[in-house]
């Protein structure tokens, strides 16, 4: 594993520029434990200041130092995002392994779930769960709601897998040596369906902060714990921009960006290591 | 004289199937019986779709919808137990395999799974069934892969950094690890070339012999039959037509099918062009009345056309399926 870490930092660039800009992103996140302010305090220094050396990105209208602020924000957003890839990558994996593995009618009955939560309009349905939950809403549940959502695509994905795989030798002389269904899909399917989980994990991660991006600056999530998208509802709250207060909106979405451009470089990496055919051309050239 | 091992008789096994209101059946497997002794290599022949791997299959009992056994029985008469592969539970079933009974599966080079190293596959597929602790279970494995000639350094690789041959030996010290009681054995030196097949072979002959196993072992290849195995048994459109002897079969065939089989082989001095079969091998979902080889059969005649021709003792222990036996000629 390290090694081949090592490898895809040397040989292939994208691979090495997401790990770069990742790190740069988690770092930023990191300082939040250091920072001298509380994250939902206000006018702890003066408000509207430009960015300066005192206050590097500036300052907002509330009275926050908008660079500490943004770590909090940033470091909530990938937490989010983390969250979120885990829980549903979990229900993928079950649901697609044993779909694909078991076949008829557990297939059958499966996919059909899985479809339903395919064709669903997700935007709608999150913004009618916020109408719902109104004040009982938090970044929790909201992580946990869009979790339940996300897994579809890729549990047909790896379902897809999972068909092929049963038809192997290994798999009939698995079954034939007595292993159970559980060992069968736990020591011969997983490391097999792996490398594409985490390929799809960044693609996921990625979908889950544009979605909470989007929800939290129309004002559709918990509004009092500081994301990248709530601090953009803020900063739209306050009119920053008729007011001249650019670096309120600016800072956060650079960083959103950058994070994006980090994830979905690592996941066109993953995916070209996967195939060996790529992989083998490009160490090769 | 013991029981045999291996008593299947009436045996007979369809892939059924039911899609958009059409039923198929496909009779893969009619009416076989077969009988096989302690200590013997049993050969099945046969042209491809002719039932060779379904007729394994349901031996083992490693069988999968839209397979469905119909009739017959399978037993097995392992040193302390007999068991009736069809009416036992899984858990006698999952106490006998690979401890008493172990298959190699066609296609065997692709039992090792390619994203995991060999070590794993030893560990999953014959751990349980040894019962002893994880070292000491590895250390076994190491005797037997010394004792086959294969260096242990194996199991510390993944699949596609052995060569075919390799693969095929490790499969064979996978399958052959627990000291089974009987050996199936499906195409295993099939897409070797000659040099490794006859390593392969000589292997699976030495286990054979260490062990006192039995082996049913199916190729196509009439040469690796007329090598390695004790008994043949011929195999034509889901039917048992003909079983003997290894020596026996090759010197007199009594079915007009064993006999082409044989014609077919190439031989030292012989110039004379090869000539094949017209026709192609039954269609096993729609077969034809009577003997199924009468389509292609040049000695076939009424009766052939009408009735299917019982399996009868023609000489000791060499039976045949053919009305017209005696005129088999030689080759």
């Amino acid at each position: 594993m390290g090694r081949i870490f090592i490898d895809l930092l040397r040989l292939n660039r994208q691979f090495a520029a997401g790990v770069v800009l990742l790190s740069l992103v988690t770092l930023f996140a990191l300082l939040s434990f250091v920072s001298p302010y509380p994250p939902n305090d206000s006018y702890v220094v003066p408000p509207d200041l430009p960015p300066s050396w005192s206050n590097l990105m500036g300052t907002t209208s509330r009275g926050q130092d908008l660079f500490w602020l943004l770590t909090f924000a940033i470091r909530n957003t990938l937490l989010f995002g983390i969250t979120v890839a885990v829980i549903s990558r979990i229900l993928a994996l079950v649901i697609g392994l044993v779909a694909g593995y078991s076949g008829g009618l557990v297939d059958r009955a499966l996919m059909s779930i899985n479809d339903t939560f395919i064709v669903i309009p997700l935007f709608p349905i999150l913004v009618l769960f916020y109408f719902v939950m109104k004040d009982h809403m938090s970044w929790g549940l909201l992580a946990l709601m869009m979790a339940c959502l996300g897994w579809a695509y890729d549990a047909r994905l790896i379902r897809s897998v999972a068909l092929s795989l049963r038809t192997r030798e290994f798999t009939e002389t698995g079954i034939f040596s007595g292993m159970s269904m559980r060992r069968i899909l736990v020591e011969e399917h997983l490391p097999y369906v792996l490398p594409i989980v985490f390929s799809t994990t960044m693609n996921n991660i990625n979908w889950s902060i544009g979605f909470e991006v989007t929800l939290s600056v129309l004002g559709f999530t918990d509004i009092n714990t500081p994301t990248v998208g709530v601090l953009i509802y803020w900063a739209n709250q306050h009119t920053a921009l008729v007011a001249g207060i650019w670096w309120w909106i600016f800072f956060p979405v650079l960083l959103v960006i950058l994070t994006f451009i980090g994830l979905f470089l690592l996941a066109v990496s993953m995916n070209e290591h996967i195939d060996p055919r790529s992989r083998l051309g490009r160490s090769e050239g | 004289m013991n029981a045999p091992v291996l008593e299947v008789s009436g045996l007979r096994a369809y892939y059924r199937t039911s899609a958009f209101g059409i039923r198929r059946e496909v009779r893969a497997v009619d009416d076989v019986d077969l009988r096989i002794e302690a200590g013997e290599i049993y050969g099945l022949a046969g042209e491809s779709s002719c039932g060779k791997t379904t007729l394994i299959k349901t031996i083992a009992n490693a069988i999968q919808p839209p397979l469905e056994v119909l009739a017959g029985s399978v037993v097995f008469n392992f040193r302390d137990r007999r068991i009736d592969m069809h009416g036992a539970s899984r858990e006698e079933l999952r106490d006998i395999r690979w401890k008493r009974l172990s298959y190699i599966m066609q296609g065997s080079m692709n039992v090792l799974n390619p994203v995991r190293r060999v070590r794993h596959a030893f560990v999953d597929f014959a751990f349980r069934h040894i019962g002893r602790s994880k070292a000491e279970f590895l250390d076994l494995v190491r005797a037997h892969l010394r004792r086959l000639h294969l260096e242990p350094d194996v199991l510390d690789a993944y699949p596609h950094q052995l060569s075919g041959g390799m693969r095929q030996r490790v499969t064979i010290a996978l399958a052959t690890v627990c000291r089974p009681e009987f050996i199936i054995a499906d195409e295993p030196t099939t897409a070797l070339d000659v040099v490794v097949q006859k390593g392969v072979l000589a292997m699976i002959h030495a286990v054979q012999r260490e062990l006192g196993s039995s082996v049913i072992f199916v190729t196509h290849d009439m040469a690796v039959h007329a090598n390695l195995t004790d008994r043949l048994g011929i195999m034509y459109g889901g039917r048992l037509v003909e079983e003997g002897r290894t020596a026996d079969v090759f010197r007199r065939p009594r079915h007009p099918y064993t006999a082409h089989l044989i014609a077919s082989l190439p031989r030292l001095g012989d110039a004379a062009p090869k000539e094949g079969l017209t026709g192609a091998p039954p269609n096993l979902a729609d077969p034809p009345a009577g003997c199924r080889f009468h389509p292609r059969c040049p000695l076939a005649s009424d009766i052939c056309r009408r009735e299917a021709p019982p399996m009868t003792e023609l000489a000791a222990g060499h039976r045949a399926a053919c009305f017209h036996s005696d005129r088999v000629s030689p080759p």
